[in-house]
């Protein structure tokens, strides 16, 4: 990979450049030229409308895809498939791997347990609990305790410690993965078993898989004629304590899951996101996660796809896996937690000059695929950046600014009502999402008033508030500080499943 | 993603960007005033009249026939020219106005008032009134031949505050003081203050209000003034400005502050920074007289050291005399 500090430096002010020009030049835009601006919301405010109701089909499309591949017997189809490329469904392994930080007993337990229920046989399943030893010898004694508990419901249960201070790595979660992958190859070494064999999923603490969430993944990765330059995903849904949760955390979560479900949809753009899958040779050949990158979960797809010379593709799978949603007792607490998480999240557009910079050393990928690949992720990025805040704050400077012969010409008379106009469509997402997330939710505990089902359904009025104010500005933030070089520092999200008391 | 999953996604995204290259223009061009005549294949330009009144829901006529919206009504697709618009509404006097109508802009009516036609008028009360005054503070003043009377907007809660009848014939003007203490009123030769606050004890006998002539002029008032301070009158003749103390026992002082050369055409005060703004004549460099607006700084400060300066001549005056 060329070290070229300068080339780096440019595609990391690109995005950042490229959100901050759009809004300061339509900011100043509205007071020098208030119809062009107009103009530019109208023709924004339909492509928003268009895009949003052929999103929400997608959607549909995806959660009837959801719905009907739940039923599956994903062993009998796996079993059924027989030998592939020399690979039979009894052969697989599977690897799971939880990063854990300061995580608490009550996070990671339930995370093993929805394992050792899983309907994979356990025999071909192993578990590495990788420990950050700066987490203290707490967090350490837990993983003891939980290997004592465990170790005989698995094949294999590794439990490792991650040090501090590893050149090179700073203190991400992908580094701690690829210690504990690391610490896996030894032991699959010390087996004898092939790594092709085995497949690695790295969930995060707080992931409870689905009952058949492995025996899924062992048939797309049977039956995949490129399972080893595939990654597969699957459908993240934050049910672990959504009924517990504050209203705007859980439109926000919400809002992940579906947009996780869309973007199985679109297998062009489509990238690894949170917990994952992937067969252990991928990772081994790729060079395992990387370790100075805070959006480990998306970086290594782009890790993989440099490897391959773009050979390398994300497989969806219609099974879920849940986690915690990211909540607090206050809203203003949770708001905060969410922007943080959020802003995170955005970080990902570090795989911006990550992937560019690849693409520059990297000539056996065809150009086609490069400006492809680069304008989605792009693309992607700035409108997460931007959609929201010329939705809710740029609409409306041109009548604010544009001054009084403006206000009297038909196109700033008609801006607000077009305007308007053009947002009601969104009323018939927000009936969808309201519908899929009713036939998403996991059971009512029974802690939880009844009446707690009329809030999660009213709690979607207040998406555009939120959708302001949490929809683009993490973006923002994170493309800023990517800008000006002031690069993040791993901010772990807590979890803590005790600190959020039922609500009714 | 399966086969018809991936049919069904291209049918749904090329759909969307039909939809959005055909919507487009649409939008845009009825956003922007612009309308399509498909019989005679052309673009052209319209606007929009937009009427409302106070109160709603009345039928609008647009060159005589009648629009299917009441108000708050929006006429839309007009081509520019002129259009007689009509508003009616049974029981009101009908609006009507000749609006222009220009190119990709809207012509507003929105702040029509409609009147009815009974009129709701009510005698306030039975009592002779020479003239009278409303107060911000929800009072009416009434100067009649028999004293000064003060009661509630709708005349009930009638009280005499004082005897004095000999009010001054066509009075120019009423003014409230700053601190609503006091009521100026005034005619070209009179000026006289009302005190609204008894400073004596309350009692049948004492009236409630004093009432002073403060000065009668040689010359005719154009107009007269409260400073902000409610102690001092600012009196604009055909002659000179003068200011008028109030408070203070003893001969009342009152002070000529300018001699117009020829009588001012227009007098403002600024009560709100205490300048007076006034018109007078003065010759120029080139020998030729022309009217020009001045101001004169009345404020607080200057105004103090002004009447300390004059207190202090008079009494070197008094000094000299003796």
């Amino acid at each position: 990979m060329k070290d070229n500090r300068l080339y780096r430096r440019i595609f990391e002010i690109i995005p950042g450049l490229l959100t901050w020009a759009t809004l300061i030049g339509l900011f100043v835009l509205a007071f020098i030229k208030p119809v062009w601006v107009a103009v530019f919301v109208i023709t924004f405010d339909l492509y928003w409308a268009i895009r949003m109701t052929y999103l929400t089909l997608l959607l549909v499309f995806a959660y009837r895809r959801l719905e009907k591949e739940k039923n599956i017997d994903w062993i009998r189809r796996s079993e059924e498939a027989g030998e592939v490329d020399g690979l039979r469904f009894g052969d697989i392994y599977h690897a799971v791997l939880f990063p854990v930080y300061k995580e608490g007993l009550e996070i990671v337990e339930p995370s093993i347990m929805a394992l050792r229920d899983s309907a994979y046989p356990k025999d071909k399943m192993m578990v590495i609990l990788s420990v950050e030893e700066r987490a203290g010898e707490n967090v350490w004694n837990n993983a003891r305790m939980l290997e004592k508990k465990y170790r005989s419901d698995f094949s294999a249960f590794l439990i490792t410690r991650h040090p501090d201070d590893i050149p090179g790595e700073i203190k991400v979660k992908g580094a701690n993965a690829s210690w504990g992958a690391r610490a896996l190859k030894e032991q699959i070494d010390s087996m004898g078993i092939d790594y092709e064999r085995v497949v690695i999923s790295c969930f995060d603490a707080d992931t409870c898989a689905d009952r058949q969430y492995f025996a899924c993944l062992s048939y797309h990765y049977l039956t995949n004629p490129k399972r080893t330059h595939s990654s597969y995903q699957p459908i993240p849904v934050y049910n672990n304590n959504i009924w517990y949760a504050r209203s705007v955390a859980r439109i926000l979560e919400l809002g992940s899951s579906f947009m996780q479900m869309i973007e199985t949809m679109r297998l062009e753009k489509f990238v690894t996101f949170s917990s994952h899958s992937m067969s252990f040779k991928t990772l081994v050949d790729a060079g395992y996660w990387p370790v100075d990158m805070i959006s480990d979960d998306s970086a290594i797809y782009w890790k993989c796809f440099l490897h391959y010379d773009g050979d390398y593709s994300v497989i969806p799978m219609y099974v879920t896996v849940s986690m915690d949603v990211a909540t607090e007792r206050g809203v203003l607490q949770t708001i905060v937690k969410q922007y943080k998480q959020k802003r995170r999240w955005a970080w990902g557009v570090e795989n911006f000059p990550f992937v560019m910079m690849g693409f520059l050393d990297n000539d056996r990928i065809p150009v086609k695929t490069k400006i492809r690949r680069a304008f989605h992720l792009l693309e992607g990025h700035y409108t997460w950046a931007v959609w929201a805040i010329i939705i809710t704050f740029v609409a409306p400077l041109p009548i604010i600014f544009g001054g009084w012969i403006f206000r009297q010409t038909s196109i700033g008379y008609n801006l607000p009502s077009v305007s308007a106009a053009l947002f009601r469509i969104s009323i018939i997402t927000l009936v969808i999402c309201v519908f899929i997330t009713i036939k998403l939710l996991p059971p009512r505990p029974k802690d939880v008033k009844p009446q707690k089902m009329l809030i999660i359904i009213a709690q979607w009025l207040f998406a555009p508030v939120v959708a302001a104010l949490l929809g683009s500005t993490p973006a923002v933030d994170a493309q800023t500080r990517l800008m000006f070089g002031r690069y993040m520092k791993f901010h772990v999200t807590e979890k803590s499943r005790k600190s959020v008391e039922p609500r009714a | 993603m399966k086969n018809s999953d991936k049919v069904k996604r291209a049918a749904a995204f090329y759909v969307s960007v039909t939809v959005f290259i055909i919507l487009l223009p649409i939008v845009l061009s009825y956003s922007l005033g612009y309308r399509i005549d498909y019989m005679a294949s052309r673009i052209y330009k319209t606007g929009i009249i937009f009427i409302d009144s106070n109160p709603a829901g009345a039928a609008v006529y647009v060159n005589g026939k009648e629009h299917p919206n009441l108000t708050p009504a929006r006429i839309e697709e007009l081509k520019p020219g002129t259009y007689k618009i009509e508003v009616r509404r049974e029981g009101f006097y009908p609006w009507e106005k000749d609006l222009v109508v220009r190119p990709n802009m809207v012509t507003k009516a929105d702040r029509i008032v409609l009147f009815p036609l009974t009129q709701d008028m009510k005698k306030v009360n039975d009592l002779e009134v020479s003239d009278f005054a409303m107060s911000d503070k929800g009072f009416i003043f009434y100067l009649t031949p028999s004293g000064l009377f003060r009661s509630s907007p709708d005349g009930s809660v009638l009280r005499r505050l004082s005897k004095y009848s000999s009010w001054p014939k066509r009075l120019i003007a009423k003014k409230f003081s700053p601190d609503y203490q006091k009521l100026l009123f005034f005619n070209d030769r009179t000026i006289g203050v009302i005190n609204l606050t008894s400073e004596g004890p309350r009692s049948p006998i004492i009236d409630e209000a004093r009432v002073d002539e403060i000065l009668t002029s040689q010359d005719p008032v154009v107009d007269a003034f409260w400073h902000s301070a409610s102690n001092y009158i600012i009196v604009v003749t055909k002659r000179d400005i003068k200011v008028v103390e109030l408070r203070g026992g003893g001969t009342r002082n009152i002070v000529s502050l300018y001699k117009f050369r020829v009588e001012p055409e227009s007098v403002f005060y600024d009560s709100s920074s205490d300048l007076l703004y006034f018109t007078d004549m003065k010759r120029g460099p080139d020998q030729r007289e022309s009217r020009q607006l001045y101001r004169l700084d009345l404020r607080q400060k200057f105004f103090e050291s002004l009447m300390k300066l004059i207190l202090r001549k008079e009494i070197e005056s008094g000094d000299e005399r003796q």
